[in-house]
């Protein structure tokens, strides 16, 4: 049974399948890129910024991070149109994922910028240096360096959430799947295929991140 | 006017006082060793110097600077006072080079390439000009304090201030770093060194100061300080020391 | 028919979250058990079971969550078998969960190091005794504020059942949106539910953390 189906599925819906993993892959690398500076901006202001910044920023992250996903999802989709807000699938996809990145980013960045001894910011004081000189010749990137397993971690995590997206008809890899389970009925053949492409991203984006590491980091 | 003078200084951490009316006074091209027990204030005294522990009683007064000056933009003076310490603090992410050239690039504004010949005469000072390029995990613990030393003497400073700067050394390790300091002194700079190094303050310090309960205990000209130490404490701490 | 959000729906919200809770325990149980499995072979001195444990985790953590409901609960669909919900999804969340744990778990197991064995084997113990008296008594202090902060994820995860039908706090929600057409109002509400379980968690795994640190 499942050996024929493979055949149908693989071949005749391979058009929604690339088209899925496209968008898939597009959603990711925005979403990344936009939470990993709004979060080590956020970190920022979490860190150093007056009192009343640092409580909005705290409150942020928390808010986020003790939420689900899927929440915050339906609220910017379904529920900024009952205040005036309409949003289409993708922007409010991008949306939701990239608010929900930063706040992660933003608690890992945080961890970063700690874990940097405070004699490394003293011999920084005591060259005449100003705070942000400090932070950016001292701080930034040896803590970047230090978080870079939990926040390549964090991504990978993030790619894999985006699943949620079809849950808005957002047409993302999983979507694609409901789209082939309509049309062929066999759901568990295609979640199969569908969590191996997932799986074969994984592996992916890890490997290239180690490599980055590679390049970046050792002399 | 002294070139550091400590008028009745008062430091405390929560309510552990760790210095009580401390009165002293460092001349130009001095040299000044700090002696005395772990939690006399000898630490602390160095780091309220430069800022880096603010104060809670009396005067600091540095080059004409007030220090103790909550309002006091102490940026400048920095550049003017160097300090290393005991645990190093290079920079891991830079080169030596790019540790040297910070402070004058960026606080002096100093070009990149005059910056350059500078680490490169910084490092030839304290005998490590070939490791320019090298990152602080391939040097030895010694090497790493020379290269600390050279990067505060890149900013031309008025006064060094020395924390302790071979205690977290391995013993073979600590020559080394005494021959570039005695070849500072020689050249006349102004130098105030917390230390462990009893030998190397009598034959190097023109005075010695001994620190103890957060007060200045005793000091005199260093031959005199230790062959014929005057306090019941001074002496008790020496027995223990010189063995 | 739509009708006005009443006090009526913000009980039924409330009393959703039994569900959540359910869904939750029901994880964390069948997590537990395929996360000690997967700690101890991961931590094992023998290849195979270290193997078999890294390619348990790497194949659970390569695929998103919402796959493995689905497959859970349309894979008995082969067999002509409709699943429950409530059994795809813990069966789902157990298989997810047994993999974080199980890496949180490893860990803390080998983090004890060698020479708290030594000690043991020193004053005569068996693998076994070691174990119980000596290794995993340290390692539980080590996992405890990881698994406490996992837990939170796992109250988070729990939302995602609504996707296959089962009737928690996020499902209950949809519902209710639907009825009332309040999306706004309704998802604030849902979101306020997950937050009261989930902050107190947050705030307790950190006073954790911040404890074992101090002892240390």
């Amino acid at each position: 049974m499942a050996y024929t189906f493979r055949f149908r599925d693989v071949l005749a819906q391979q058009d929604a399948i690339l088209d899925g993993l496209i968008v898939t892959i597009e959603l990711s690398a925005v979403t990344i890129t936009v939470g990993f500076v709004f979060g080590t901006l956020v970190a920022i202001v979490l860190l150093y910024g007056r009192p009343w910044a640092r409580a909005i920023a705290r409150s942020y992250v928390e808010v986020i991070r003790n939420t689900p996903l899927i929440v915050q999802l339906f609220l910017i989709f379904f529920g900024l149109p009952a205040i005036g807000i309409k949003l289409d699938v993708m922007t409010a996809s991008l949306l939701a994922l990239s608010i929900n990145l930063t706040a992660y980013t933003a608690e890992i960045v945080r961890a970063g910028f700690e874990s940097i001894p405070k004699s490394q910011i003293e011999a920084g004081i005591s060259l005449g240096l100003t705070g942000p000189q400090i932070f950016r010749h001292v701080v930034l990137l040896p803590a970047l360096k230090n978080v870079y397993p939990s926040l390549s971690s964090q991504f990978v995590l993030l790619m894999l959430a985006t699943s949620v997206v079809s849950q808005i008809s957002a047409a993302d890899l999983f979507h694609a799947g409901s789209i082939i389970q309509s049309r062929t009925f066999r759901d568990f053949e295609v979640y199969t295929v569908i969590s191996v492409l997932y799986l074969c991203l994984t592996l992916l984006m890890r490997g290239g991140f180690r490599l980055c590491y590679m390049l970046m980091f050792r002399r | 006017m002294a070139f550091v003078e400590l008028k009745s200084v008062r430091k405390s951490y929560g309510s552990n006082t760790v210095l009580q009316d401390v009165d002293l006074n460092i001349e130009k091209g001095e040299i000044v060793a700090i002696i005395g027990r772990s939690g006399s204030g000898k630490s602390t005294l160095l780091r309220c110097i430069n800022g880096l522990e603010p104060v809670q009683g009396g005067e600091v007064w540095v080059d004409g600077v007030a220090v103790h000056d909550p309002r006091a933009n102490l940026r400048e003076l920095r550049a003017r006072v160097g300090i290393v310490f005991q645990s190093f603090n290079l920079f891991p992410h830079l080169t030596v080079e790019r540790n040297i050239t910070l402070g004058p690039t960026i606080v002096k504004g100093i070009g990149a390439a005059q910056a350059a010949v500078l680490a490169r005469e910084a490092l030839r000072k304290v005998g490590l000009e070939e490791k320019i390029k090298a990152y602080a995990d391939e040097l030895s613990g010694g090497q790493q304090q020379r290269v600390a030393i050279a990067r505060s003497l890149a900013m031309a400073p008025s006064i060094m201030l020395f924390d302790e700067i071979t205690s977290a050394l391995d013993p073979e390790l600590v020559g080394e770093v005494l021959l570039v300091l005695e070849a500072m002194a020689r050249e006349g700079m102004t130098m105030l060194l917390v230390t462990h190094e009893m030998n190397f303050a009598r034959r190097v310090a023109h005075r010695v100061v001994f620190m103890n309960q957060g007060k200045v205990w005793e000091q005199g000209p260093a031959k005199e300080f230790f062959a014929a130490p005057k306090t019941e404490e001074l002496k008790g701490f020496l027995s223990a020391v010189l063995h | 028919m739509i009708r006005e959000l009443a006090l009526l729906d913000v009980y039924y919200l409330v009393l959703a979250v039994r569900w959540t809770i359910a869904l939750t325990l029901l994880a964390l149980a069948g997590g537990s058990l395929i996360g000690l499995l997967v700690a101890a072979g991961g931590a094992s001195h023998h290849l195979l079971p270290r193997l078999l444990a890294l390619g348990y985790v790497g194949l659970v953590q390569g695929i998103p969550l919402l796959a493995w409901l689905f497959i859970f609960y349309f894979g008995l669909s082969i067999v002509g078998y409709d699943l429950p919900p409530l059994i795809a999804a813990t069966v789902g969340f157990s298989v997810y969960a047994g993999a974080f744990l199980g890496e949180i778990w490893r860990g803390a197991l080998i983090a004890i190091p060698r020479t708290q064995w030594e000690a043991g084997t020193a004053i005569g113990l068996t693998y076994i005794e070691q174990l119980r008296h000596v290794i995993i008594p340290q390692a539980v202090r080590i996992a405890i504020p990881p698994t406490v902060g996992f837990l939170v994820q796992l109250i988070k995860n729990t939302s995602l059942a609504a996707v296959i039908g089962f009737v928690e706090l996020t499902r209950e929600g949809q519902m209710t949106t639907a009825a009332t057409f309040q999306p706004f109002a309704v998802y604030l509400l849902v979101a306020a539910l997950y937050f009261s379980l989930c902050y107190p968690l947050t705030r307790y795994s950190r006073v954790l953390e911040g404890r074992r640190r101090g002892v240390r």
